[in-house]
């Protein structure tokens, strides 16, 4: 029949289309190979020179003002601590601290801003919504990224399928934590069902699917539906009646400290015994201070091993003497000294000196960051080809808050 | 979330005690909205900021009385405190913008004050975010918990004192403008600025006047709002802003009636009638949507009916 005849050219013309476009899809990323089965997309990798007398860039992207200040203040003051008396071949070392505001839009302008300095490396960025922003722009830079402190699955699985050549990170996969966090709460905290409620950022998001599918994989039950909220809310009302309604055994955050406050101020005033439970963002003096009495009980998790090493009391004396803020307030200092330290040491081994004139080639600075083992303030840290940091063996820390202190539990 | 066929009754009486709480606010908020468009035609985008500030205000009063170290009727005294002091600064500060950035700007072109307004807005939230440091700050945890009522019907006492507070503001606001002089030269001044003046009103004052009522009312809601979420920052007056802007609208900008309806019915529409939608089988709309729910709710009522539910105003002058 005429009709079908034209239905099956056209299906046939689409199926090659479809056929083409998937093709186009597969070759598109394979260009410049790979390791240890990852896939890299292609890094804009240049070599910089540096004038005789002139300092050695580097970026940091971190929160500095706002409610985040918190998280993000820590972590440049401790990045900015390894570099006090080191240099880089008798070149001054120059931090480039950009504020990200913890979002996707700053994330991405503090790239733009730290990129235009020249910068040979970057720390940061410190959330995980603003790595997700920025990678693209510091991969086509060539410039080499180390977060200390992003934890979503997505910063090392993005999206585009190939990953990002130019990110490390000196913390622990969310893909770690998540598990730790659902064999917790199932096997420690006896809870069968849990409330999720999130940070619609890819932190927050990330979280969330990382606790429901190791929760719902130990046989627990993700009751309800997740409920979002964007940053800055402070109206919880309707999410806890929702938990009311579904009177779960645990209420799982996956969020920072600035809204975890409201939200459980809010969810105690209606319900004094569900288990409260929160990963890394909530981890913080600040919440604590805001939240008080109804902070008692809560439970969190950080994705770092216990901090017991030789490397961290050191580190610890210095960064409280230099800051006059305690080494635990908030998380993840540890790995910004380590992450400074090794962008240091590896510009030291890359560079390349001729007449006070520096040559750094970001492909082999990028090769040299990849290559190193550190036995660091923040425990062990090694990268593995996909930027992961696979140096410690029980990299999750749990606590309950006892006392207005965070006070550590056994896993 | 296809469980809620099977909610209890109390879940949604208590969605409902939700949506009338933040209603409340939106409501006393949006009566400054539509007092200010009743009279001058103009939309005071810095408004939000006056609640902000009212907000901060009270703060200030509470802190000074004692913070979290109050205790028994001392509470009550610093709340009352607390509600003062914000409508004399929320009052203070929108007079203030009324002399500096609008009324030098009433016969220039109907755009003029308003990007003028939009202007205000952003330096007063960054004013203030920039003295707090960008960082929230918390009201004292000192309202008493717990909750009153029976059967499923029940509700905490803050919400309940946050509802009734709202309503008594509103009834001041209607008989000030319904039964006194002011009141009366208000309305005069809405329906005609030209012939008001000419029977005697004081143009001017009068539109002091609407500025500094409407700012007692956010003032209040900032109160309300601080020892309801407990957590202030300086960009807080923004989403309220454009919710209580849309809840105006929704009503019919320039009608007051209309104000308070439409702040309920967008309270209502963000708790209720997001559950109610999810309880359509597939349809699962977080937390997250319920600012998506607010603004279709807005399209939908320009679309429908621009003049709002109670604007018939607007049209007859348009």
């Amino acid at each position: 029949m005429r009709d079908r005849g034209y239905g099956s050219k056209l299906f046939l013309a689409l199926g090659a289309l479809a056929g083409i476009a998937l093709l186009a899809a597969a070759c598109g990323d394979d260009d410049s190979g790979g390791s240890g089965g990852v896939k890299y997309g292609t890094a804009g990798f240049t070599s910089i020179t540096i004038d005789s007398g002139a300092s050695v860039k580097i970026g940091i992207s971190s929160p500095t003002s706002g409610d985040l200040k918190a998280i993000g203040q820590p972590i440049v003051d401790a990045a900015q601590l390894a570099a006090e008396g080191k240099d880089i071949k008798g070149h001054k070392i120059e931090w480039v601290v950009k504020d990200d505001l913890c979002s996707a839009d700053g994330g991405a302008a503090a790239a733009t801003q730290i990129l235009q300095e020249k910068v040979v490396a970057s720390i940061g960025p410190v959330c995980s919504g603003a790595v997700v922003a920025a990678e693209p722009q510091y991969e086509k830079a060539g410039v080499t990224q180390i977060s200390p402190s992003s934890t979503a699955h997505k910063s090392t699985y993005p999206d585009r399928g190939a990953v990002f050549q130019t990110f490390l990170r000196t913390t622990y996969s969310d893909d770690i934590q998540g598990p730790v966090q659902a064999t917790f709460a199932k096997d420690k905290l006896g809870a069968k069902t849990a409330y999720i409620v999130y940070d619609t950022d890819a932190y927050g998001s990330g979280l969330r699917d990382a606790f429901r599918t190791a929760f719902e994989k130990g046989g627990g039950k993700i009751v309800g539906s997740p409920e979002g909220y964007e940053k800055k809310a402070t109206d919880f009302k309707s999410i806890v009646t929702n938990i009311q309604n579904a009177k779960p055994d645990l209420v799982y955050f996956a969020g920072f400290f600035a809204e975890a406050t409201p939200f459980i101020k809010q969810l105690r005033a209606a319900n004094k015994d569900v288990k409260f439970f929160a990963g890394d963002g909530v981890k913080n003096d600040e919440f604590t201070k805001g939240a008080g009495a109804d902070a008692e009980g809560a439970y969190l998790s950080l994705p770092s091993p216990a901090y017991t090493g030789a490397g961290y009391l050191t580190f610890g004396t210095a960064y409280e003497a230099k800051t006059k803020a305690k080494r635990d307030a908030s998380p993840f200092v540890a790995e910004s000294y380590d992450a400074a330290t090794i962008i240091i040491n590896a510009l030291n081994k890359v560079a390349t000196d001729s007449g006070g004139k520096l040559t750094i080639d970001l492909k082999k600075l990028n090769d040299e960051i990849r290559k190193t083992t550190l036995d660091g303030a923040s425990g062990k840290i090694k990268f593995d080809a996909r930027g992961e940091n696979a140096g410690g063996a029980t990299p999750v820390t749990l606590f309950k808050i006892t006392g207005g202190k965070y006070v550590e539990t056994p896993r | 979330m296809p469980t809620l066929f099977l909610a209890p009754t109390s879940f949604w009486v208590d969605q409902f005690v939700n949506g009338l709480t933040t209603g409340s606010l939106y409501a006393l908020i949006a009566l400054g909205y539509t007092m200010v468009y009743g009279v001058l035609q103009m939309i005071n985008f810095a408004h939000g900021e006056v609640f902000m500030v009212g907000s901060f205000a009270g703060l200030g009063a509470m802190t000074l009385m004692g913070g979290n170290d109050l205790s028994g009727p001392m509470i009550a005294l610093a709340i009352l405190v607390a509600l003062i002091a914000a409508m004399a600064a929320s009052a203070a500060l929108s007079a203030t913008l009324e002399r500096v950035a609008y009324r030098p700007l009433r016969t220039a072109p109907r755009l003029a004050p308003l990007i003028s307004a939009i202007g205000a807005s952003i330096f007063l939230q960054y004013f203030v975010s920039d003295r707090t440091q960008g960082k929230a700050k918390f009201y004292p945890d000192v309202f008493p918990r717990g909750t009153v009522g029976a059967g499923a019907f029940h509700i905490e006492y803050i919400q309940l004192f946050l509802i009734a507070s709202s309503i008594v503001m509103m009834l001041f606001l209607y008989l000030v403008i319904q039964r006194t002089r002011t009141g009366r030269a208000i309305r005069a001044v809405a329906e005609n600025q030209a012939n008001a003046s000419l029977m005697g009103v004081d143009v001017d004052r009068t539109i002091v006047t609407v500025f500094v009522l409407g700012a007692a009312m956010a003032g209040v809601a900032g109160v309300l709002h601080g020892l309801f979420f407990q957590t202030i920052r300086g960009t807080m007056g923004f989403l309220p802003g454009i919710k209580a802007f849309t809840a105006a609208v929704l009503g019919g900008i320039g009608s007051i009636p209309g104000a308070v309806a439409g702040g309920y019915v967008l309270g209502l529409a963000e708790t209720v009638g997001r559950e109610g939608l999810n309880t359509i089988p597939g349809v699962d709309l977080g937390n997250q949507w319920r600012d998506v729910i607010a603004f279709s709710l807005l399209v939908l009522v320009l679309i429908v009916r621009p003049t709002g539910i109670f604007g018939e105003k607007v049209a007859r002058r348009a």
